[in-house]
């Protein structure tokens, strides 16, 4: 399987009042093509700020330190170098190629915008010249055997139409019509645009297995439950067609039911779109359903990568293996693990994990051990191996 | 009381608010010391807030060694009026800051915790004494019960007690519906002791932002309603006073425009320093004891 | 308090009348409790009747009428400019926060609403009109176009100076109100814009740390429309539900302004009456403002559902 993405090591540092603490720390990781890869872990292991890391958006005071991130773009073939590239092209890259599902649906959305508007942004910035193409087809049907009552009067503004939205379709930000956007009264013209990215929201929400899509896409985002809504988010970020999908905790903030159906709403994504997919949970049993493989962070760094299976029969990381013995059972006692999370400012030395860890050697606190394959696609980073 | 140490070292590495707070201690000691600044003469001394006349002449006289900032028109010395002036500009915002937070503690509570028909009836008078624009009902007042500095001290806390009553007692409201309120109440706390130890402690922070903020707007209000000719008498230390007299002599003749700029620029510096230092405090209360911004 | 004497010897113009003084404390119960007094007038208000003003010789009513006009061309000019250059100058500083921009337009505002009204506006006037010769000077209009205006073939629809000067096509006399009402509005709104700047500012700033700005970043848009376009709409809200207080801030402002400049609108009226203790008046325009208030609350108010769905009419908490 080639890869999409090639992560090498990444560092990111948070610089707080209090110090600075090192969200990621040398992480090296790949995402293959078509593949959905859960990244598992606690409360600040670092895995949400993979997710921000690969499109970016990592917020102040965050700052991405060193590192690579290589893209491989199925449809140019090329390979880009993420981190250098220039903020315009990244925008290019961002909804467009990668696009990113958040945990709260209902912070996602913006209350003062219709959903049917927010899903339409994303056409209407990535896909114009699609919609530029449309527009003037159905202009030109107009003009074709439009016998219409005022047919007559409306024909020179067709023409003028066609031809502007011809010029879309070539450039989509040339300049004649961009002029005339910011004219109030022509701002007008480009409704048309914003007619065939309403058919495309409409046809994207119906993917999503919203009903009454024509409906909703009129609402606000009050108007819906949360699992509606998170399928609106899923249909913002599917609707360019990504070559890799990345989702912080989208299942977190929902109830089970809807949960179970948001999951095989995930499957389906996977089977039909043929994208990756980013999943960051720190729900094991979320991981299990969904996920080809699964990489485990602790404290800013990879503790194991391997296929699903393997995770559940053989885990070998004692981080792993506890998280494990964690999940609650009938019929079983509670387990937890030991000890507190490392402490983000003053992290353990060596590995990270060696306080907590009932198999934990000298060596242990004193070399950080490294990320090495143990049997075919299954990787530790632990000196009992 | 951490709580405080923190805020107070806040308070000093912000320069605006450092700049404020010396500001208000400068005025603080021009104020106390205004006897010893600009000494009473003699012929005063039963009414040390009536300014000295240097004569009787309507023309003001530039600053020069016998009045360090000049006179207004009438002679009256403006150095004396200011220092002085100071003095009244504390009287008048601190004793109508101080009624008002203590009025609007007391009805806020009231209403807060009675709610019902008290809080119904305390939060339509606000609204009647809120419909009106404050400058324009203290006019009125002033108007009905004769002008003077008094009379604007009992204007303005009539016009300013509204806002405390509802911003006190919004905070008892929200702190009522808080899950430790429920605790505590739980454990057999009374209500009335769960507002006292709980509610308003924690009211206090945006009622001090807000009393910092509003002495400089009293003040302000003050010297404008003692401009306007319905505060202090003609002649009375206050800086609003001494700016209208500066009314009739903004423009000098043709060849000197400029010539009174003293009449009218001084004192108006001294209002606008005194109320910036307030306004610096209470804007860098605001960023600290904003809510959003994480403590540690 | 005053005594009814005292209070009908306002009234009073020449010698001969004190001898009607009993009379007239008879005819308007000036000797009977404050709560009749005041049930008086009341009843007296919803008739129509808001009393006499003294000072212009003319019923309460009319004078309000007749000098509302002035005060609206100030309202009208300084209106959108407190709005537009609030919000413009808010969203510039939350945009570049904590860098120069920044702090630059804080100390601005902070420094803007520390000024007193009344001194910014003899300041202004020593310096623009003193210093530079007349170049913008108080009142509401020249005496040369003062004549033109109150004379045939001009005609005075409506009494705004800048208005009737487009609706006569007339040039000269646009110009020359302008000139008049620059001084004044840039008085009115100096203390406005640097409150609503603030208030503009802190409500981008949340409005910008909400979870919609992080999806809209991941969406690929451009930092100027995430701005523009997300954060902006949002932030808003808070400043049209404070717009009303604006309004009630202007009329304080309107009274000091037009004193200082001359500029006969409500507020010089007011203050006459003030200072004349011509007390049916104060309470006229106390009244007025009240009424005008709550009217520009309610019309707030029903902005507000235009502007955020989630608020609707009617509706309890959803």
């Amino acid at each position: 399987m080639k890869d999409l993405i090639r992560i090498r090591d990444l560092s990111v540092r948070f610089y707080t009042y209090e110090g600075v603490v090192h969200a990621i720390d040398d992480l090296d990781l790949d995402i293959r093509q078509g593949e959905t890869l859960g990244i598992v872990g606690e409360t600040g292991s670092g895995k949400s700020m993979t997710a921000l890391a690969i499109l970016r958006l990592v917020p102040y005071p965050g700052k991405i330190e060193s590192g690579s991130i290589v893209f491989c773009d199925r449809d140019s073939g090329g390979e880009v170098e993420l981190l250098k590239l220039r903020e315009d092209r990244m925008r290019a890259i961002r909804g467009n190629k990668i696009s990113m599902v958040f945990q709260e649906p209902g912070a996602a959305l913006n209350p003062v915008y219709t959903i049917g508007d927010q899903i339409s942004e994303v056409f209407l910035l990535h896909r114009r010249q699609e919609l530029g193409r449309r527009a003037r087809e159905r202009v030109d049907n107009l003009l074709n055997d439009g016998n219409g009552f005022g047919a007559g009067l409306k024909r020179p503004f067709w023409h003028w139409q066609s031809r502007i939205y011809d010029k879309i379709a070539e450039e989509p930000h040339a300049l004649e019509p961009r002029l005339l956007s910011h004219i109030p009264l022509f701002r007008r013209l480009l409704w048309r645009l914003k007619d065939e990215a309403s058919l495309l929201t409409v046809d994207m929400l119906k993917d999503v297995e919203i009903p009454d899509a024509a409906r909703v896409a009129a609402e606000y985002p009050h108007e819906l439950s949360g699992g509606m809504k998170q399928r609106a988010v899923i249909a913002m970020a599917l609707a360019c067609s990504p070559e890799l999908l990345i989702a912080d905790e989208p299942t977190t903030s929902l109830d089970v039911t809807i949960q179970a159906q948001m999951l095989e709403l995930f499957r389906r994504i996977k089977a039909d779109k043929g994208a990756s997919v980013l999943f960051v949970t720190h729900n094991l049993g979320v991981a299990s359903e969904v996920c080809d493989r699964v990489a485990v962070m602790y404290a800013g760094r990879l503790c194991e990568v391997c296929t699903v299976e393997e995770l559940f029969l053989h885990p070998l990381h004692p981080y792993t293996r506890a998280l494990l013995d964690a999940v609650p059972m009938p019929g079983k006692e509670l387990q937890t693990i030991p000890g507190a999370l490392a402490d983000a400012l003053n992290p353990p030395p060596g590995c990270r994990f060696h306080p907590r860890c009932p198999s934990a050697t000298p060596l242990c606190q004193q070399e950080r051990p490294k990320l090495k394959a143990v049997a075919k696609d299954h990787m530790v980073a632990c000196y009992l191996f | 009381m951490t709580d405080w140490k923190f805020t107070a070292r806040q308070l000093v590495r912000n320069p605006l608010s450092l700049l404020g707070i010396i500001i208000i201690v400068i005025f603080v000691f021009i104020a106390i010391f205004a006897p010893l600044i600009a000494p009473t003469p003699e012929s005063h001394q039963q009414r040390p807030y009536m300014i000295p006349r240097d004569g009787y002449r309507a023309q003001p006289e530039p600053p020069s060694e016998d009045h360090i900032f000049g006179t207004t028109q009438g002679q009256y010395d403006i150095f004396y009026g200011v220092i002085w002036g100071t003095r009244s500009a504390f009287r008048v915002g601190l004793v109508v800051i101080g009624i008002v937070v203590v009025i609007g503690i007391l009805l806020g509570s009231l209403a807060g915790y009675f709610g019902g028909i008290v809080d119904e009836i305390i939060m339509r008078i606000t609204d009647v004494f809120l419909a009106f624009p404050a400058l324009i009902l203290a006019m009125a007042i002033v108007a009905a019960l004769g002008p003077s500095l008094n009379t604007v001290i009992i204007a303005l806390t009539v016009v300013s007690w509204p806002s405390y009553a509802r911003l006190i007692r919004g905070d008892i409201l929200q702190v009522r519906e808080e899950d430790y309120i429920e605790a505590s109440r739980g454990l057999g706390a009374s209500s009335a002791r769960v507002i006292l130890r709980h509610a308003l402690p924690n009211a206090i922070y945006p009622t001090l932002i807000m009393a910092s903020l509003d002495i400089g707007a009293v003040v302000l209000s003050a010297a404008a309603l003692s401009f306007l000719g319905l505060g202090a008498p003609e002649g009375y230390a206050d800086w609003g006073q001494l700016t209208s007299f500066a009314r009739n002599w903004i423009v000098g003749p043709p060849g000197d425009p400029l010539k009174y700029w003293y009449a009218v620029t001084i004192p108006g510096l001294f209002i606008l320093f005194f109320v910036l230092g307030w306004n610096l405090l209470g804007d860098a209360f605001r960023d600290i004891f904003d809510p959003r911004l994480a403590r540690r | 308090m005053f005594s009814p004497t005292q209070r009908a010897m306002l009234y009073v113009r020449d010698a001969k009348q004190l001898a009607d003084l009993p009379a007239v404390i008879e005819r308007y119960g000036l000797d009977q409790p404050f709560v009749v007094q005041y049930g008086t007038w009341l009843g007296q208000v919803f008739t129509g009747n808001l009393g006499y003003s003294k000072v212009v010789s003319q019923p309460v009513s009319d004078a309000i009428i007749q000098f509302l006009p002035a005060t609206l061309e100030l309202a009208i000019f300084a209106t959108p400019l407190i709005i537009l250059l609030g919000i413009l100058l808010g969203t510039t500083a939350a945009a570049h926060k904590d860098r120069p921009l920044d702090h630059g337009t804080r100390v601005a505002a902070i420094l803007g609403w520390s000024l007193p009204t009344f001194w910014l506006g003899l300041m202004l006037l020593m310096i623009f009109y003193g210093f530079l010769r007349g170049f913008l000077p108080p009142g509401r209009l020249s005496v040369q176009i003062d004549l033109l205006v109150n004379a045939a073939p001009f005609i005075r629809y409506t009494h705004i100076n800048t208005i009737d000067a487009i609706l006569n096509l007339d040039g000269p006399v646009f110009l020359d109100a302008l000139r008049h009402l620059v001084l004044p509005v840039v008085t009115l709104s100096v203390v406005n814009v640097a409150f609503i700047m603030r208030l503009m500012r802190s409500s981008m700033l949340e409005s910008l740390g909400k979870g919609y700005i992080l999806t809209a970043r991941a969406k690929g848009l451009a930092e100027r429309v995430v701005v523009n376009k997300h954060a902006r709409r949002n932030a808003l809200i808070p400043v049209i539900t404070v717009s009303g207080y604006v309004f009630a801030a202007l009329a304080n402002g309107v009274v000091i302004t037009e004193t200082i400049f001359n500029f006969k609108g409500i507020g010089w009226w007011a203050w006459q009456s003030a200072i004349n203790l011509d007390i049916s008046s104060v309470l006229g325009f106390a009244l007025f403002n009240a009424v005008l208030f709550v009217l520009v609350n309610l019309v707030v108010d029903v902005l507000y559902t235009r502007v955020d769905p989630r608020v609707r009419l009617g509706q309890g908490v959803q």
